[in-house]
């Protein structure tokens, strides 16, 4: 995979529309089956597949191994839970449920392994319940270090690497070299290079690309082979700033707390309808971890240990001690020009939901309005969302 | 002839059976509770003596069961309904491996052994959803009573896909499908199959075997009866007595212990206060 | 069937003696408030260097009791409200909304005057909550905080890596460093080892005394006696005061043993219990299982602050290495689910249970997310009759007493029925 170069795509034809690659993203998004990826394992006979649970993932140790990382991040609202709920009380956020039942049904056999983490409870349980039931998979767990004002922490995170190197290498059959590693790293710079640009873009014309339009895209990617999604992503970044769309009169927001859980495309599409243009968020953060390139240096791991804690965007669940919880979301409201803040959390999330506390506080010292939202993975109408969000929007432009 | 009685007090309605020594159900009653909640237990069990046309003192032993048990001042014993509804099921359909017991505001799901006997169980009384309280709301808000919802719901060619389970919520989800333009059966179709999927899940925890029992009042509602086949892919069994089934059990228990064939309670005495049964005697 | 309402909790020479040291304890904690005291460092109990603390001559502050204690005397509520006004969601952990709540109120309680921190010692072992809890408390003190960040116990192998126990052992030198700016002392590596070592013969005699639960009848109950003893362990350990607590209750629980007492008259059934206990109904839940002459003979919530009966000691020879093993390995938080599972399973096997109650608290979703899973391990895999029910440990509007009881009597009744299934 990684000495052949690009491999070619069949998944998109040259001279199709923005509109269709929109649209193909989106399904991919919505795929409770992976059919995207699994097709690309069938055309690369004896490749596997890592699956990787929220938030971050160093998806360069999988690649370098020779393996496809593969978001699993839950099953939206496509399928039912029937198995799951025996398994987890009814006040666990849906995605560990969701994600269970992806296991439970059979849909994750075409998994080598899972890779957890620490970022809450709940999922943490979930990496047991996962290693018992599914004895078959490699299911591994990443602990990420707490305690930032050491320097030791980045050591013990680069040996923390080694060691789900070793694990990893049980199933591919390949320990990377450093060589591997940074051909990895320098591939998903780029991709991460071009996701930054469409955040960009979002930030500077709103209009030409929708929350829910980029939100599909970046998902999508977590759905199939990197070295696709790269040619998915040139192309959109350059077409898009030819898009013939309108601004719209909307207020300026940006978003926050959907880090983990993703919301229903539907939802993401109604808040904006409801008149917000949502100039950043973090759907997905932990597939746009960093802020700039990840150095290519004579210690991949080390460097990417080093990047995890200071080349990376906020994130709740990373207890970096070193300034206030909300300062990062005050500097963000301002530097993006927003209006206000909304904080979407998905429902029983105890990360999202502890930051609130502090967060509200913080925005309304800085006098910065803010509209708190909960959702769930798992709806299929908007109504009462689009009336929360249509009153704040409404509160602002009357104002 | 010995009979034995079963008084099952629930939140909304009392049921009491006779049981004859023979294992015929000789006497019944059903009433509404009510506020006064040993007074029904009372109402329901002369009315159930009246129906058998025996004499009050020839039932040598009765049972209370329900929320309102230790309410039957003059029962012998008090049983969960849970062990009542696995006897009970265990009575009318002797090859029930799980019991489905859905009332008005719990929901339950029993595993039984051969004998009638609980092997494991689970409920759900924490909140409305998959109950009848769920449908009684879906009804009102389409305007169409209880048992109507049933048959219709079975006429759904494209049921809707339900957004809540919360019996509050879901007269709003159904509102706004109204407003859509989707037809009732559809809608009926979403909130029978929305609650069987609930409830599926729920009696998961505990393995689901066949024979599947399916009691408690929302077994009268044929649609509620197809969308749980539906999702169990097995049969369940119901009955015309599947209001009674819990006091059945209780009489049946009932009927065991003044036969003397439950060791343990063979010195209960009528009457007593309603303080937990008599001491175990000693075997 | 069940009996009348027994006579359920034990009441005596060590109660009253836990209840003086623990007194002593806070009045401790309210000097250090009036500014006459110790300085204060804010810990959690489960898995900790308070070994570390104690050598300073510091004193450390348990949030996770101040809340229990609070909830205990019904006085959670109100406090948990506050925090919910200021932001708190009903769905976090009510441990920590009555600890803010009573940060806000001026931090007095009925029991102590809380000292704000000198200085906020989050031992992150395993509780993810553990970390946002102490980081809004740094937010709202400003006090300086260190994340004491123990590797969660996330491999198959018996023990922690060696690169765990390095990371966790530089950790402490670096809190060595901290604690004696904070001092302007040196560490006193001597004294460091006596209480090392008092913390070992605490954690045996707590080992010796769970051991004798095996017995028939047990002669404690070791989820609701276990509490009693919980707090000298969790506020003393590494003190004289704590190790002789444990040495008069071993004393007292071997004579019971020795004469046969149990805390029931009599003891028909054994269970192991796990989850935290609902802290605001403590009586009401421990009479549900008394009526059926149920007994707790051991608990995993009575080992969030350490596991010792299986062998872990305090070693004065090696003090920091075996702080840093009690954190990585020897307490229940930093354990992985399927740990507990096995932990659980000694328990059945060892203590000869009859069945397991898993007490789901919505609060506490280290303990409860997932026992689901735990239970279906329980009953289809290894056949041991298992009851879930459902509350919380500080929040009074979660509990349902008729709900409750009505699953406890089902089960009991049931497990009663097959007995005399088996018999006949």
């Amino acid at each position: 995979m990684r000495k052949e170069g690009i491999v070619a795509t069949t998944l998109i034809p040259e001279m199709v529309s923005l509109d269709s690659l929109f649209a193909f993203c989106r399904e991919t998004a919505q795929d409770p089956e992976f059919t995207v990826a699994k097709r690309w394992l069938a055309e690369h006979p004896g490749k596997k597949a890592i699956g990787c649970f929220p938030i971050y993932c160093p998806v360069e140790l999988i690649h370098a191994s020779g393996m496809l990382p593969l978001g699993i991040i839950g099953a939206g609202n496509q399928i039912e839970i029937t198995f799951a709920d025996a398994r987890f009380q009814s006040f666990v956020c849906s995605i560990v449920k969701s994600t269970l039942e992806l296991g439970l049904t059979n849909r994750l056999k075409f998994l080598e392994g899972m890779l957890f983490h620490s970022i809450c409870d709940p999922a943490r349980n979930l990496s047991s319940v996962f290693e018992r039931n599914f004895p078959d998979l490699l299911v591994e767990y990443i602990h990420f270090p707490q305690n930032f004002a050491s320097p030791l922490a980045r050591q013990y995170l680069a040996t923390e690497y080694r060691r789900i190197l070793d694990s990893l290498a049980q199933r591919s059959g390949h320990r990377p070299t450093p060589d591997d590693l940074n051909y990895s790293i320098e591939l998903y710079n780029r991709i991460r290079a071009r996701l930054r640009e469409i955040y960009q873009i979002r930030t500077e014309t709103p209009h030409l690309l929708s929350a829910a339009e980029s939100f599909v895209l970046t998902r999508a990617g977590t759905l199939m082979a990197p070295e696709d999604f790269l040619k998915l992503l040139d192309r959109a970044v350059v077409d898009l700033p030819r898009r013939p769309i309108r601004p719209k009169d909307r207020i300026r927001v940006v978003l926050e707390g959907s880090f983990c859980e993703l919301p229903p495309v539907g939802l993401i599409e109604t808040l904006e309808e409801a008149g917000c243009y949502i100039l950043d968020d973090d759907f997905l953060r932990g597939w746009r971890w960093f802020t700039e390139d990840v150095p290519l240096q004579e210690n991949p791991l080390a460097a990417l240990a080093e990047s995890y804690s200071e080349r990376a965007y906020y994130s709740g669940t990373k207890h970096d001690s070193r300034e206030a919880k909300a300062a990062h979301l005050i500097r963000l409201a301002k530097e993006k020009k927003a209006d206000a803040v909304v904080f979407q959390a998905a429902k029983f999330c105890e990360p999202a939901l502890f930051d609130y506390a502090l967060y509200r506080k913080a925005l309304e010292d800085a006098k910065i309005p803010h509209l708190l939202l909960e959702f769930e993975e798992k709806t299929w109408s908007f109504d009462r969302a689009r009336s929360e969000a249509e009153t704040f929007v409404e509160s602002l432009l009357f104002d | 002839m010995t009979y034995g009685g079963g008084v099952d007090v629930g939140s909304t309605q009392t049921k009491a059976i006779i049981l004859s020594e023979d294992r015929k159900i000789v006497g019944r009653a059903l009433i509404n509770t009510g506020a006064n909640v040993s007074m029904a237990a009372e109402r329901a069990f002369r009315e159930a003596i009246h129906s058998a046309g025996i004499a009050s003192d020839s039932i040598a032993y009765v049972v209370g069961t329900g929320y309102g048990r230790y309410k039957v001042n003059f029962g012998n014993a008090q049983i969960t309904e849970i062990s009542c509804h696995a006897r009970g099921a265990n009575f009318l359909f002797p090859k029930t491996r799980t019991v489905i017991d859905m009332g008005g505001q719990d929901a339950k799901g029993i595993r039984v052994g051969e004998q009638g006997d609980v092997k494991d169980f689970v409920m759900n009384d924490k909140c409305a959803a998959g109950t009848g309280r769920f449908l009684s709301n879906a009804a009102e808000t389409v305007g169409l009573s209880l048992d109507k919802i049933g048959p219709i719901s079975l006429e759904a060619k494209k049921p809707v896909r339900l957004s809540t389970v919360c019996a509050v919520f879901v007269e709003s989800d159904i509102m706004s499908y109204l407003a859509e333009g989707k037809t009732v059966p559809d809608i009926l179709g979403g909130v029978h199959s929305a609650i069987a999927a609930r409830t599926v899940a729920l009696v998961r925890r505990v393995g689901i075997e066949p024979e599947v029992a399916f009691t408690g009042g929302v077994s009268r509602n044929i649609g509620m009866v197809k969308a749980l086949e539906e999702k169990l892919g097995l049969p369940v069994n119901v009955c015309d007595d599947s209001h009674f089934i819990g006091a059945i059990g209780a009489a049946i228990f009932a009927l065991e212990r003044a036969l003397g064939s439950d060791a343990s309670e063979r010195s209960g005495k009528r009457g007593q206060a309603a303080a937990p049964a008599s001491s175990p005697t000693a075997r | 069937m069940a009996q009348g309402t027994a006579k359920t909790d034990y009441q005596g020479r060590i109660h009253n003696l836990q209840k003086d040291m623990i007194g002593r304890y806070y009045s401790r904690l309210t000097a250090a408030a009036e500014n006459k005291g110790e300085k204060a460092i804010y810990m959690l109990i489960s898995g900790n260097p308070v070994e570390l603390i104690e050598a300073f001559d510091m004193i450390p502050v348990y949030p996770e009791v101040n809340a229990l204690q609070l909830a205990v005397k019904k006085q959670s509520l109100p406090l948990i409200l506050a925090a919910e006004e200021m932001g708190y969601s009903t769905d976090n952990c009510a441990y920590v909304k009555a600890d803010i709540g009573m940060y806000f109120a001026g931090r007095k309680t009925p029991f102590a005057t809380i000292p704000e921190p000198d200085l906020i010692l989050c031992n992150y072992v395993g509780c993810n909550v553990y970390l946002q809890w102490f980081e809004h408390l740094k937010e709202y003190s400003k006090a300086p905080i260190y994340n004491l960040d123990v590797p969660f116990f996330r491999t198959r192998s018996e023990d922690p890596s060696e690169e765990d126990v390095h990371y966790v052992v530089k950790q402490l030198e670096e809190l060595i460093e901290i604690l004696e700016r904070m001092s302007g002392k040196k560490l006193d590596y001597q004294k460091l080892q006596h209480i090392v070592e008092l913390s070992g013969e605490t954690g045996a005699l707590w080992s010796e005394i769970k051991r004798l639960a095996r017995q028939r009848p047990t002669p404690f109950d070791a989820y609701f006696d276990s509490v009693m003893m919980m707090a000298p362990l969790y506020c003393l350990r590494g003190t004289e005061d704590g190790l002789w607590f444990f040495q008069e209750a071993y004393k007292e629980m071997k004579q019971r043993a020795d004469n046969r007492e149990g805390p029931l008259s009599e003891e028909k059934f054994r269970v192991v219990m796990e989850g935290p206990p609902p802290w605001p109904y403590l009586r009401q839940f421990r009479d549900m299982f008394s009526r059926w002459g149920a007994v707790a003979v051991a608990s995993t919530y009575s080992t969030v602050g350490g596991i010792w009966e299986f062998g872990f000691r305090h070693d004065p020879q090696h003090p920091l290495e075996s702080i840093a093993r009690h954190m990585l390995q020897w307490n229940l938080t930093n354990r992985n689910f399927l740990q507990r599972y096995r932990q659980i399973k000694e328990y059945v096997d060892d203590w000869a249970a009859d069945a397991l109650v898993i007490h789901s608290v919505k609060s506490c979703r280290l303990f409860s997310a997932g026992q689901g899973d735990m239970r279906e391990y329980f009953t289809k895999q290894l056949n041991v009759p298992t009851l879930l029910i459902e509350s919380d440990l500080e929040d009074p509007r979660y509990f349902s007493e008729a709900q409750l009881r009505n699953r406890v009597d089902a089960f009991f009744e049931a497990l009663e029925h097959q007995r005399m299934l088996v018999k006949s």
